[in-house]
C-alpha cells in the first residue's frame, strides 16, 4: 500500500502548487468574469456596428453614383442589396469552439462481414495468461455489428469540460467507455482527469476503436491491455514549457484486475489497486515530418480477488487462480509524414510498440479440486508490433501491420508447468476507401497464428461512419 | 515499491514542481499561437516586437486538415494568445490543442482565445446543417481572409485583444493599428481601382474559399470543382463537370498551393479555361509575402488569367 500513498502524496503536492493559479477568491473571479464577458460583448457589438456601418455607407456611396443613369442606378441598386443582404447575414451567435451543438454530440456506427477459416469461438493465445477471450475480440463470423458508440463532449464551465462515451456492443451490452471531467483552467500546463478514460499509455491504448488503422488492436494490446485499458481514478498530466514537446504524467485508480481481461473483477478493498506514469516526447523532422517516442508502466495487483486462469496451454480444462501484482512496462513510437505537412492527398504513418508484462506473486494450481496446490508462480513476457499506413491517394489508403508475442519464461515449483514452446503472430493487410473524412470502408486480410498448430486466415470487411459534430483526432 | 522506484519518482515529481515555477517565470514578449498565415501576419502588422508570433501551419496545408501534431502542442501550451479563424475552420485540430495543453490562459471565453471569424460577417450560412451537403459549417464559411474590409475588422479587433492582455503597451498596439489602417485602406482603394475590369468574372474555384474575394470584387462562382465541400472530386464528377462548363462557360478555375492540380489541370485542358493557382494566404506563392502582396497578387494573377475582350 506505500507505493499507493506516495502517488497520493505526490498529486497531491502538485495540485497544491497549481491551485493558486486558478482558485482565486470566488467572488474576484465572478467579478473578473463578468467585466471579461461584458467587455467581449461590447467588442462583438461594436465590431459589428462598425461592419453594418461600414455597409451602409458603401450602400449610400454606390447610390449616390447611381443618379447618373438608369443603367448604372439599376445595378448599384443590386449592390446594394447585395450588400444589405450580407449586412443582414446572421451575426454569430456564439464562438464555435468545437461544434455548433451543445454539447457536441457524435454516434459512430460500426460493423462488417467477418471470415475465418478456423472457428474463432476456440481461438486462444498460446502461452499467454489469460486468453480464453481472444475469440471474443475476434469477433463473430458472418455479419455482425460492432461497438455503436456515442460521445457527448462540451465544457462544464469555465474550468472544467466533460466528456461521456458510451459503446453499445453488438450483443446489446453497454460499455461506458470513457466518463471523465477535465480541468481546463489550471494552467502551467497541467490538466486533471478524474472518473473513467482511456489510459495513456502506450500509443493504440487511448485511441477508440473507430480510429484504429487495422479492424482490430494488435495483439500485444489485445492480450496485454484489452482493447483500451481504462483507468477509473484520476490522471494528472503536464506538458513542459519547452518547444520541444515533453508530457509527463500519472494515473491512479482502480484499474482492473488485470488488464488483459478487461474485466472488473473486484479489488474490493479501501486504497488503490493500480497506477500508471508515462511520459512522451515529441517534435516536427524537417517540413513534413513529426514523431512522438513514449515510455509507460502499469501497476496493479489483484487485491483479494485473485484471476482465474485456464491451464497454460488450454487443453486439460484445468482452472488456476493467480494473486500477485501484474506490471507493464512499454515503449512506443509514432511517425507521421505528409507531402509540405498536408496530409490531404498523400500521407505516411508508422507506429511501433512494445510491451513487457511481468506476473509475480502465487498460483493456487487445479484450484477447483482437492489436489489444489499453491506455489510462488512469475511470468515475464513481452509483445510488439509495427505497422505502417499509406495514404497513395485523397481517399484510399493501404495498410501493412505485423504482430508477435514472445513466450517468456515462467518460473514456478510446480511440476509441469512451463510455457510451451511458441511465438504467436499474426501479419495484416489491409485498403480503406474514405469517401469523406466520415465515413470508411474497410477491407482487411490477416493471418493469424496466435494459437499453436493453428493457422487462421482472416478477412475483415468493415464499415465506419461518423454522425453528428466533426470530431478531432489526437497526433 | 523497491527504494530505488521511490527515489525515482520523488525525482520526478521534483523535476515536474521545479519546471512548474520555471513555466511562470514573465515573457517580454506576448506569444502569439497563429492558427493560419494570414493572421500570423496580422499579429505581426500590430504587435510589432511586442508579441513573440508562431505560426501554425502554412500556406502549402489545408487548414481544415492538420494533424494535432506533439509541436503543436508545445506552442499551444507556451501561448498567451491564439489568433485562429474559428467558424470550425480547425475543428479537426485546435480542440485536441486546446485540451491538451494544460494553458488556461486560451480556453473558451478567456482574453487568450481571438477568433477572427466572430468578428466579421459570414456568408453562406446555411439554413439546414446536413453532412448529405458535405463538410460544411453550420457557422457559415470560414475563409474570410479573401476580402481585405475583413482584414480591417478583425485588425481592430485584434488591438483590442492584445491591448487588454498586455495593457502595458495598449498604445503601442494602437499606434500600430492607426498606421497598418491607413495604410490598408489605401491600398483597399488601389486593388478596388485595379481589380475594376475582374467585375463580372467568372470562377471556378476548388473549394468554396473563394466567397468572400467574388463578393468583394462583385465577381461570379459558376461551379466549384470539388462536387461536395471536402470531398475531392472522382473521375466521372469531372466528366459531368466538364459537360457543365462546355454549356455554362467560366473565365478561370483556380486553386490554391495546398489543392490538387491534377484536377484542375484536367478540365483546364479540355475546357481551355485558364487554371490559375491563387496564394489564399501569406506565402501561398512566392509574391505573396505579407498582407499587402496577397492581395497584390490575388489581382495580379486574375488580371492576366482574363481573356483580353
Amino acid at each position: 500500500m506505500f507505493r499507493s500513498n506516495v502517488v497520493i502524496f505526490g498529486i497531491a503536492a502538485v495540485l497544491t502548487a497549481a491551485l493558486p493559479a486558478a482558485a482565486q477568491t470566488p467572488s474576484n473571479q465572478d467579478l473578473e468574469e463578468i467585466r471579461k464577458q461584458i467587455q467581449e460583448l461590447k467588442e462583438s457589438y461594436e465590431s459589428r456596428i462598425q461592419a453594418l456601418e461600414k455597409r451602409l455607407k458603401e450602400a449610400e456611396d454606390s447610390a449616390t453614383k447611381a443618379q447618373s443613369t438608369a443603367a448604372q442606378a439599376q445595378e448599384s441598386a443590386a449592390q446594394a442589396q447585395q450588400s444589405a443582404q450580407s449586412a443582414a447575414a446572421p451575426p454569430p451567435a456564439q464562438q464555435a469552439s468545437q461544434s455548433a451543438f451543445n454539447p457536441a454530440l457524435s454516434v459512430i456506427l460500426m460493423g462488417g462481414y467477418n471470415n475465418f477459416s478456423v472457428n474463432p469461438a476456440n481461438a486462444s493465445v498460446t502461452g499467454f495468461l489469460p486468453a480464453p477471450l481472444y475469440g471474443d475480440a475476434l469477433g463473430p463470423r458472418g455479419f455482425s455489428l460492432q461497438e455503436s458508440e456515442i460521445t457527448a463532449a462540451a465544457s462544464v464551465d469555465p474550468y472544467f469540460r466533460g466528456q461521456f462515451t458510451a459503446a453499445f456492443e453488438g450483443d446489446g451490452s453497454l460499455s461506458i467507455e470513457e466518463a471523465f471531467f477535465q480541468t481546463t483552467a489550471l494552467g502551467n500546463g497541467l490538466s486533471v482527469k478524474g472518473g473513467r478514460f482511456f489510459s495513456s499509455i502506450g500509443y493504440e491504448n487511448s485511441v477508440h476503436s473507430h480510429a484504429w488503422d487495422f479492424k482490430d488492436p494488435a495483439l500485444v494490446q489485445t492480450v496485454f491491455l484489452g482493447a483500451n485499458f481504462a483507468e477509473t481514478g484520476l490522471q494528472l498530466n503536464w506538458i513542459a514549457p519547452t518547444p520541444l514537446f515533453i508530457e509527463l504524467g500519472t494515473e491512479i485508480g482502480a484499474g482492473t484486475t488485470d488488464p488483459g481481461l478487461g474485466l472488473d473483477t473486484g479489488f474490493n478493498r479501501n486504497g488503490i489497486p493500480s497506477w500508471t506514469a508515462y511520459a512522451h516526447v515529441g517534435d516536427d523532422i524537417g517540413t513534413g515530418g513529426s514523431y512522438r517516442v513514449g515510455a509507460s508502466t502499469l501497476q496493479t495487483s489483484t487485491g483479494n480477488s485473485p484471476i482465474p486462469f485456464a491451464d497454460l496451454d488450454q487443453t486439460s480444462g484445468m482452472t488456476n487462480l493467480f494473486s500477485g501484482d501484474v506490471r507493464l512496462y512499454g515503449l512506443d513510437f509514432v511517425y507521421k509524414w505528409a507531402p509540405d505537412g498536408n496530409p490531404v492527398d498523400r500521407n505516411f504513418k508508422f507506429v511501433a510498440e512494445w510491451w513487457y508484462r511481468e506476473y509475480a506473486g502465487n498460483m493456487t494450481f487445479d484450484s477447483a479440486t482437492p489436489a489444489a496446490a499453491i506455489q510462488p508462480f512469475t511470468a515475464r513476457q513481452q509483445g510488439w508490433y509495427a505497422q505502417g499506413v499509406y495514404q497513395f491517394l485523397p481517399q484510399w489508403r493501404v495498410g501493412l501491420r505485423y504482430d508477435r508475442l514472445n513466450e517468456g519464461s515462467i518460473s514456478t515449483a510446480q511440476v509441469g508447468v512451463a510455457a510451451p514452446d511458441y511465438t504467436p503472430w499474426r501479419a495484416a493487410a489491409m485498403l480503406d476507401w474514405n469517401l469523406s473524412e466520415f465515413s470508411r470502408i474497410r477491407l482487411q486480410v490477416q493471418q493469424d497464428r496466435a494459437q499453436q498448430g493453428v493457422v487462421d486466415n482472416q478477412v475483415f470487411v468493415q464499415y465506419i461512419m461518423s454522425l453528428g459534430s466533426h470530431g478531432a483526432h489526437k497526433f | 515499491m523497491t527504494a530505488m522506484k521511490r527515489v525515482a519518482l520523488t525525482r520526478w515529481l521534483a523535476a515536474a514542481a521545479a519546471a512548474i515555477a520555471f513555466g511562470q517565470s514573465a515573457h517580454a514578449a506576448v506569444d502569439v499561437f497563429a492558427c493560419e498565415p494570414e493572421w500570423a501576419a496580422l499579429a505581426r502588422e500590430i504587435g510589432g516586437d511586442k508579441v513573440s508570433v508562431y505560426q501554425a501551419t502554412t500556406a502549402l496545408q489545408d487548414p481544415h486538415r492538420i494533424e494535432a501534431r506533439p509541436s503543436l502542442i508545445a506552442h499551444t501550451r507556451a501561448a498567451d494568445l491564439l489568433v485562429c479563424t474559428g467558424a470550425e475552420l480547425e475543428v479537426g485540430w485546435l480542440p485536441v490543442l486546446m485540451q491538451t495543453s494544460g494553458n488556461g490562459k486560451i480556453q473558451v471565453g478567456q482574453p487568450g482565445y481571438f477568433m477572427a471569424s466572430d468578428f466579421v460577417a459570414k456568408l453562406e450560412v446555411p439554413k439546414a446543417v446536413d453532412r448529405a451537403q458535405g463538410d460544411v459549417h453550420p457557422y457559415g464559411n470560414p475563409h474570410i481572409q479573401l476580402d481585405p474590409r475583413n482584414i480591417a475588422l478583425v485588425a481592430r479587433a485584434l488591438t483590442e485583444r492584445l491591448a487588454q492582455i498586455d495593457h502595458g503597451n495598449a498604445a503601442y498596439y494602437q499606434a500600430r493599428l492607426k498606421d497598418f489602417e491607413g495604410r490598408w485602406q489605401k491600398a483597399i482603394g488601389g486593388w478596388e481601382t485595379r481589380a475594376a475590369p475582374l467585375k463580372g468574372m467568372r470562377l471556378v474555384p476548388y473549394h468554396k474559399d473563394s466567397a468572400y474575394l467574388i463578393h468583394w470584387l462583385g465577381m461570379d462562382e459558376v461551379i466549384d470543382v470539388e462536387p461536395k465541400p471536402g470531398i475531392p472530386p472522382s473521375a466521372g464528377y469531372l466528366a459531368e463537370l466538364l459537360t457543365k462548363l462546355q454549356a455554362q462557360p467560366a473565365d478561370v478555375i483556380t486553386r490554391a498551393a495546398y489543392q490538387d492540380p491534377k484536377a484542375v489541370e484536367w478540365l483546364s485542358e479540355r475546357t481551355k479555361i485558364p487554371a490559375v493557382m491563387l496564394p489564399y494566404t501569406v506565402g501561398g506563392t512566392p509574391q505573396a509575402k505579407d498582407l499587402f502582396t496577397l492581395f497584390d497578387d490575388t489581382i495580379d494573377r486574375l488580371l492576366k488569367a482574363r481573356r483580353p475582350s
